[in-house]
């Protein structure tokens, strides 16, 4: 729907003549088909675009399973070692066979599959006599029923049996480690299936082992929606933006929460959490309290007066300078000029955290005001649908005539959320051009926003073809600015 | 399940009585009762620390799954330390939670202990106000600590000053562990913790 508006309309109708007429060009234009193609936003243009599928369960394991057996051919190595090489190094195929050619032997110490060789014991010598101990369970066994990993920590199958079975309750899959002290040697699954008879929690723990492998997997990702079973694929994994099939909720591709642009996930992430915490209260009272210099009760300044009497210790004292009141009278502004007085810079504190807030209440104000916004216009658009429906009954045009005023309020949308979300990326920006050159496109965007969201409101005062220019001006300035600031 | 828990700590037991340490009264464990499910454990105070010479009483709680499972530990003895909280006892230790391996038995969790009150990680912390005190004043710090080990858990050394301090809010109406706390929370300025009792 955008591409059919923001394009020139010449541009699709030309070609596509010109196909008919001469097939000898039709290569020629199939090499730009981004064009054409008019559910599909150009990957060239658009900053937004993003190449996903969506896999079900199935089809993420046999994508898994051929990757294993991609490095097991390759280094010739079983198939649950080259699982844990894979796990270990985020599926790096190509890194992990350039590794191992070079060192073998490092690569695998590297990863916690092998102990380093000076760090070797061999518990089966430090075990005593023909029937030995075991180190976990103090249970006597013959010695040859002990088991143990390349490091050589050997106990006795029922203790990795109960190991196990913790470990899989605590759902821990990939990361089980060896049971000796200090020791890192992770299990090989099939060590694990050779000693976990229970077939209830062989079941766990493949399930769980799946989990495991795709919430490591840098391509691969679970749909974070309600009940939602399906895998996200993506060839090249950006905080782009993804919208499920099946549950239809959109999500940033990286970091799974809500779609950020332009800012990005360590950003959003930080604003969140900024906005959720209550340490802005604690700066709030920074800002807007000292604490009396006498008896260190903490006061609030409600007036503007500077000449503060503490309700508690009636101490007398200059709120600018916290130093006795007495010493003031007629000379006021001498306080200023103490400049080695330490309260000097206990006030520069003050008046550092009463900025800081007044930033970010600033931004807090906005993004609010955005998320407010994008509520009520909900309504409108629900509104929207109700009139079409009258007008159509009252067999004012066709329900597809009318269909223009549902994707300016889609696109209104679509607008105002990246603006909303602009406000983070803003707060959190360094001074300078960058910034003014940033501020300067979101302004021009907000004003495209409030000018759309004016005509919305009033479209059937509004000529169509001017809802329409105003909804092309509205995405150009969102374009422009996600071109420039979205980074890729 | 409980009861390889309860043979390992029969067997550990006899190691811990058994050992060096021991013998030079550096750790002990008892029982509480005769489930080996709870257990009282001591650990001395390392040399050349604020702690030295005190006697610290731990906690030792036993799971059902232990050895898979690290034991339960804390603290009954106050302690000023940066990793230990000072209201409950509770402890940060890597070994007790996620580093805990199977093969680790009572003895290697009270010389880590001990290990731990020798060399604290303020970084990561169990008791903020301690391990901010530990950067910010360490010379505060470590009177607090000596303070605290001499109430506490017997140790020799006493500080005059600080025990004037505490008694002179008590003197005020304050009950006598609330003062400590505010005093040592409050770098030992009087007026700051008689406010910081009132608040």
């Amino acid at each position: 729907m955008k591409r059919q508006l923001s394009d020139p309309a010449s541009d699709g109708s030309d070609v596509s003549e010109d196909m008919e007429d001469d097939d000898e060009y039709a290569h020629y234009y199939y090499d730009n088909t981004d064009d054409l193609d008019i559910d599909k936003p150009k990957k060239s243009d658009d900053p937004e675009y993003f190449e996903y599928t969506i896999l079900q369960v199935e089809d993420a394991e046999r994508l898994l399973n051929e990757e294993i057996e991609a490095l097991c051919s390759a280094l010739k190595v079983p198939p649950s070692l080259a699982k844990m090489l894979l796990h270990i190094h985020d599926w790096q195929r190509e890194l992990i066979i350039e590794k191992y050619q070079q060192d073998a032997e490092g690569l695998l110490v590297e990863s916690n599959i092998n102990s380093e060789k000076k760090a070797l014991v061999n518990d089966k010598d430090t075990l005593t006599g023909s029937n030995p101990a075991c180190p976990v369970c103090a249970d006597n066994y013959p010695r040859d029923k002990f088991l143990g990993l390349t490091c050589g920590h050997s106990f006795c199958p029922n203790c990795w049996d109960m190991h196990f079975r913790v470990q899989i309750q605590q759902g821990v899959t990939m990361g089980i480690e060896c049971m000796g002290q200090k020791c890192k040697v992770l299990v090989p699954e099939s060590f694990l299936y050779s000693v976990l008879t229970d077939s209830k929690l062989r079941d766990k723990f493949s399930k769980l082992c799946f989990k495991d492998l795709i919430q490591g997997h840098p391509k691969l990702r679970f749909c974070p929606g309600p009940n939602c079973s399906v895998i996200i694929f993506a060839k090249e994994p950006r905080a782009k933006k993804v919208e499920c099939s099946l549950c239809k909720s959109t999500y940033c591709f990286k970091c799974g929460i809500e779609y950020h642009a332009p800012t990005d996930c360590d950003v959003i992430k930080k604003w969140l959490t900024k906005c959720a915490d209550d340490s802005e209260t604690a700066n709030y009272i920074s800002a807007h309290t000292k604490d009396c210099p006498k008896c260190h009760v903490c006061i609030e300044k409600n007036g503007g007066c500077n000449h503060m009497q503490c309700s508690k210790c009636k101490f007398d004292f200059c709120w600018m300078c916290l130093g006795d009141w007495k010493s003031h009278g007629s000379e006021y502004y001498e306080c200023s000029r103490y400049k080695e007085n330490p309260n000097i810079a206990n006030e520069s504190v003050h008046v550092q955290a009463r900025e800081a807030l007044k930033k970010y209440l600033f931004y807090f104000e906005r993004w609010e005001n955005h998320a407010k916004s994008l509520q009520l216009e909900e309504q409108t658009l629900q509104k929207i649908t109700s009139r079409i429906q009258a007008k159509v009954m009252e067999n004012e045009g066709t329900w597809i005539d009318w269909q223009y005023l549902l994707n300016a309020a889609a696109l209104l949308k679509k607008c105002r959320y990246t603006l909303q979300y602009t406000y983070p990326y803003a707060y959190y920006m360094d001074k300078g051009g960058r910034k003014q050159l940033f501020e300067y496109q979101q302004a021009q965007l907000e004003a495209e926003v409030e000018n759309l969201s004016w005509k919305v409101e009033r479209a059937e005062i509004t000529d169509r073809g001017d809802l329409e220019n105003q909804m092309d001006i509205a995405e150009k300035r969102r374009q422009t600015l996600l071109k420039d600031f979205l980074e890729v | 399940m409980a009861n390889i828990a309860e043979q390992r700590i029969r067997r550990e037991f006899k190691e811990v009585v058994k050992s060096d340490e021991v013998a030079a009264c550096n750790i002990k464990v008892e029982l509480v009762n005769d489930t080996y499910t709870h257990l009282r454990g001591e650990i001395m105070g390392p040399p050349d620390t604020p702690y030295e010479g005190g006697r610290f009483q731990l906690e030792i709680k036993i799971p059902e799954t232990y050895p898979f499972n690290p034991p339960l530990v804390k603290f009954l003895t106050k302690i000023w330390h940066p990793n230990i909280s000072s209201v409950t006892g509770a402890i940060c230790l890597d070994i007790l939670k996620d580093q805990w391996a199977a093969a680790m038995t009572l003895r290697t969790v009270l010389l880590s202990l001990q290990a731990l009150l020798a060399a604290a990680e303020p970084d990561d912390p169990q008791d903020a106000v301690v391990a901010q005190q530990y950067k910010e004043h360490p010379e505060i710090f470590r009177r607090t600590a000596l303070h605290w080990t001499s109430v506490f858990a017997k140790g020799p050394k006493k500080d005059k000053e600080l025990e004037d301090k505490v008694a002179s809010l008590i003197n005020m109406g304050f009950e006598e562990h609330q003062a400590r706390v505010a005093l040592s929370t409050n770098q030992w300025d009087l007026t700051r913790a008689a406010e910081y009792c009132l608040s």
